[in-house]
């Protein structure tokens, strides 16, 4: 069975696309480049390649459109009928004729060209040739514009047409507008047609499936039909009167006995009767729709006639085809807002239906090789004797058991119930354990004991291993013993006084390391104190008189030898008497000898790069010295405003500062580039 | 519920404790706290960080073979509860538990056992060395014995006894040291 499926029909694409399309095309898939210093044959090949490959394409892409178009007389004449009514034949054959002579024409066009490209005999020549030749189809395909817009528009709304098969078995609906087609169709299928008050909702075929007998059946849904004259019909009536026309189904003519679709049964019947002549050989049923708004027996007598009669012609059918006339096969009634009757409808038709095309094949020549196929295998029987199936006996009882017990069991089931219900009662899983001892069923087994894991331990046999283990431990311990006895202490010992010594020792050694490390750290980042101005007092001459006495040495050479060098006492005479220090701090000589300080103070390298001719009070004229007294005053004011700053060694003006240690531009805010993960 | 072992540490994981990270080839980690974790992110070998077990028992600092951790394994199939097994085991647990640091302590006495002799032979010797440090070479062959030498102060008749008579009439508070100083000072030997 071919389907009839119209999607597969490629774009046609309008006129400039089309051209956009296979210039650019020729563009890229052929070479480009060309110079005129080429070899004439060359540059003919390349040009000739140019104007064939461009017809080509177009011959290639309009023979798609026409090929893939349907021919009107080839489909199944519902197809054709279709489309005619929706697209008329005329227009659209006349649309693809055109196609076909524009792709002649641009044959002929490349065939010329060709003939004249042979004969170029320069670049320009060749070029001019091409393009005017290109240009030539191009024209021509703008001229096939209008058709090429109107096959996009044909093709667009075919791809949408509902997939009908018209050989299949089929379920027609019609009747007039608003009379509830469309709300049965959906209670019987999946369709989902809109359903709503005014005429002519369904403007189009609907298509839905349904069951019955595991067999499938196309529900066909049309627009309304008013009572015309043919020629005067609509598009959208012309639709369903094709249906009706040309598939062979089951038709269910809807008639509303309310009349709330707004046309009375009078005019219902008069439809009727002028589309008779379509229900020929086709099953026909007559549905009254919308008996819960007025129900048969309500109606008058007028209305009762005409249905009889309609009722009468569809039987005629019926008895045309061979079947008794049975009355609920031909006349139902059904309220699709109820769904009151609407399967006995559905039914209905299908029964009918199917029946109708079991006769038809039945009758037909296929049908017999068909019958050959089937062949239902009996085995012969022997004799009459009855064979009954064979069950055991013990079978039976065991079955007959098991029903009982299931009755008589207590689930957990009831028994949560029994006891509070889901929330309350909790079910023992212990109950069902099997265990040694039933005594045991309760019992919490620890799983942690002091830091172990019990069940690592658990063994039957532990109590056999531990006594093991402790004769081991036994074992051990008395070998521990025996061994000690015989194990001797060194008797090294060292005396109190050399353990004091040996601690004096220990000290002795932490101090220097210590003092060595502040030494290490302190060299590069803190200045250092030079020995000259020491406030702690660690170089004294007392200070090393003790260290040496507390070493075991006699100072007293070693003090006077320090008193006697120190710098303090250059130049004095050695006769000098040593007792004499610290307490009468004011014995300052004044027989022409330099004051200690002054000599301590004075720098040894100023005196060297000062020639010796003149005396620090000196004033020279240039200076800005009144008198020498004043250069001395001067001398002395400015050495002790530094002073203090050099002997506490801190920081001068001739040092190195940095003012500001952590500038906050460096230390806060957002980098433009870069990561700040370290500042 | 199980009482795990640290992987890095080999300490015990108790519930409520510890990261465990569950590695692509489906290796757990269980890790007692965030040092370990962290040091195994660093990818430390646990046998050569000083402080784990793995590094004590792989450098015989503890016991490795013993009966007792033969003991304690890890069984993988469950056996069917039985009251007197499960008395006996707690029972046996405990015990096992003394004997094992019973033997560990042994253990540690063994490793120790030569430590006095070498500490004896060490401070002999360093004695021997480095006297010159407390007491000059000098004084040493006067007096052969390691006694230490005294500090001697030399300190003047008239100073200390002015400095006792003018303590309480000056009206000077007597700071506690000054006190010590003098205190010392009279019981000074005085020399020369």
């Amino acid at each position: 069975m071919v389907q009839y499926n119209f999607k597969k029909i490629t774009v046609v694409p309008s006129g400039k696309d089309f051209i956009d399309i296979i210039l650019s095309r020729t563009q890229r898939q052929t070479p480009t480049v060309v110079h005129k210093g080429y070899a004439i044959s060359r540059l003919r090949k390349f040009y000739m390649r140019k104007v064939k490959f461009t017809q080509q394409n177009f011959h290639e892409k309009l023979t798609a459109i026409i090929d893939e178009f349907p021919r009107l007389d080839d489909i199944h004449p519902f197809y054709g009928d279709l489309l005619h009514v929706l697209y008329n034949k005329d227009h659209y054959k006349l649309a693809l004729g055109q196609i076909n002579t524009a792709r002649n024409i641009i044959g002929k066009i490349a065939k010329d060209y060709v003939k004249l490209l042979k004969y170029g005999d320069s670049l320009y020549r060749c070029k001019c040739l091409k393009v005017a030749a290109l240009g030539r189809m191009c024209t021509v395909i703008k001229r096939i514009g209008p058709s090429l817009a109107y096959l996009e528009q044909i093709r667009q709304h075919m791809a949408r047409l509902p997939s009908i098969d018209p050989n299949t078995r089929t379920i027609l609906i019609c009747g007039y507008p608003n009379v509830g087609k469309s709300s049965f169709i959906n209670k019987i299928t999946r369709a989902d047609v809109d359903v709503q008050p005014y005429a002519f909702t369904t403007k189009s075929l609907f298509v839905g499936h349904t069951d019955y007998k595991y067999l499938r059946y196309q529900v066909i849904d049309t627009p309304g039909i008013l009572d015309r004259p043919f020629e005067d019909r609509n598009i959208i009536e012309m639709c369903s009167i094709t249906a009706l026309a040309h598939i062979r189904a089951a038709v269910l003519f809807f008639l509303d006995i309310s009349g709330s679709c707004g046309y009375s049964i009078a005019q219902q019947a008069a439809l009727f009767h002028s589309i008779k002549a379509l229900f020929m050989n086709k099953p026909l049923i007559i549905v009254c729709n919308k008996i819960d708004l007025q129900p048969l027996e309500g109606l008058s007598d007028d209305d009762i006639k005409l249905v009889m009669e309609m009722k009468a012609e569809a039987s005629q059918t019926v008895i045309a085809q061979g079947d008794e006339p049975n009355d609920e096969s031909v006349f139902l009634t059904m309220s699709a807002l109820t769904d009151d009757g609407v399967i006995a409808v559905k039914n209905a038709a299908c029964e009918r239906l199917l029946n109708q095309r079991v006769e038809m094949k039945m009758k037909s020549k296929k049908i017999n090789d068909c019958l050959n196929r089937f062949h239902v295998a009996i085995p012969k029987p022997r004799d009459t004797r009855e064979r009954p199936p064979c069950i055991p006996q013990a079978v039976l009882e065991a079955r007959a058991k098991a029903n009982v017990e299931k009755e008589k069991r207590k689930l957990e089931k009831d028994l949560e119930n029994e006891n509070g219900g889901a929330g309350v009662y909790s079910a023992n899983l212990r109950k069902h354990y099997i265990l040694a001892n039933d005594e045991w069923k309760e019992d919490i087994m620890p799983e942690i004991l002091d830091g172990h894991n019990v069940y690592d331990f658990v063994d039957p046999d532990i109590l056999q291993r531990l006594e093991e283990l402790e004769g081991e431990e036994e074992g051990f311990q008395l070998e521990a013993e025996a061994e000690e006895k015989y194990f001797e202490i060194d008797g090294k010992e060292l005396t109190p006084e050399e353990l004091e010594a040996l601690a004096e020792i220990r000290k002795k050694k932490s101090l220097l390391i210590q003092e060595h490390r502040m030494k290490k750290s302190t060299a590069e980042s803190r200045p250092v104190l030079p020995r000259k101005f020491d406030k702690d007092r660690k170089f004294t001459s007392e200070r090393m008189g003790r260290q040496l006495s507390a070493l075991g040495l006699d100072p007293t050479a070693a003090t006077n030898r320090a008193r006697c060098r120190s710098v303090s006492r250059r130049g004095q005479k050695r006769e000098r008497s040593l007792a004499r220090e610290g307490e009468d701090g004011d014995a300052m000589d004044i027989d022409g000898e330099q004051s200690s300080k002054k000599l301590r103070t004075r720098s040894r390298s100023r005196s060297k790069s000062r020639s010796k001719s003149q005396p620090p009070g000196e004033v020279t004229p240039g200076e800005g010295f009144r008198n020498s007294s004043q250069k001395l005053k001067a001398l002395k004011i400015a050495k002790k405003s530094v002073k203090i700053r050099n002997k506490t060694a801190r920081r001068g003006e001739a040092d190195r500062v940095i003012p500001n240690l952590k500038p906050k531009h460096l230390f806060s805010g957002k980098r433009s580039i870069g990561k700040t993960s370290r500042r | 519920m199980r009482l795990e072992k640290c992987w890095f540490c080999s300490s015990t994981i108790y519930p409520g404790h510890g990261i465990q990270f569950v590695r692509n080839d489906a290796k757990i980690f269980r890790f007692c706290r965030s040092k370990c974790h962290k040091n195994f992110k660093m990818k430390r070998n646990p046998r050569k960080v000083k402080w784990t077990k793995a590094y004590r028992r792989l450098h015989g600092k503890d016991m490795t073979q013993d009966s007792t951790f033969e003991l304690e394994r890890k069984r993988n199939r469950p056996e069917r509860y039985d009251r007197n097994v499960a008395e006996n085991t707690l029972k046996a647990i405990k015990k096992i538990d003394k004997i094992r640091v019973a033997r560990e302590a042994r253990h540690h006495s063994m490793r120790m056992k030569g430590k006095k002799a070498i500490e004896q032979q060490a401070a002999a010797k360093e004695l021997e060395q480095s006297i010159h440090l407390v007491k000059a070479p000098a004084a040493l062959q006067e007096d052969p014995s390691l006694t230490l030498p005294k500090i001697r102060v030399t300190v003047s008749r008239s100073q200390t006894e002015d400095a006792w008579k003018n303590n309480d009439n000056a009206g000077n508070p007597l700071t506690w040291w000054h006190r010590k100083l003098n205190s010392t000072l009279s019981y000074a030997r005085l020399v020369y």
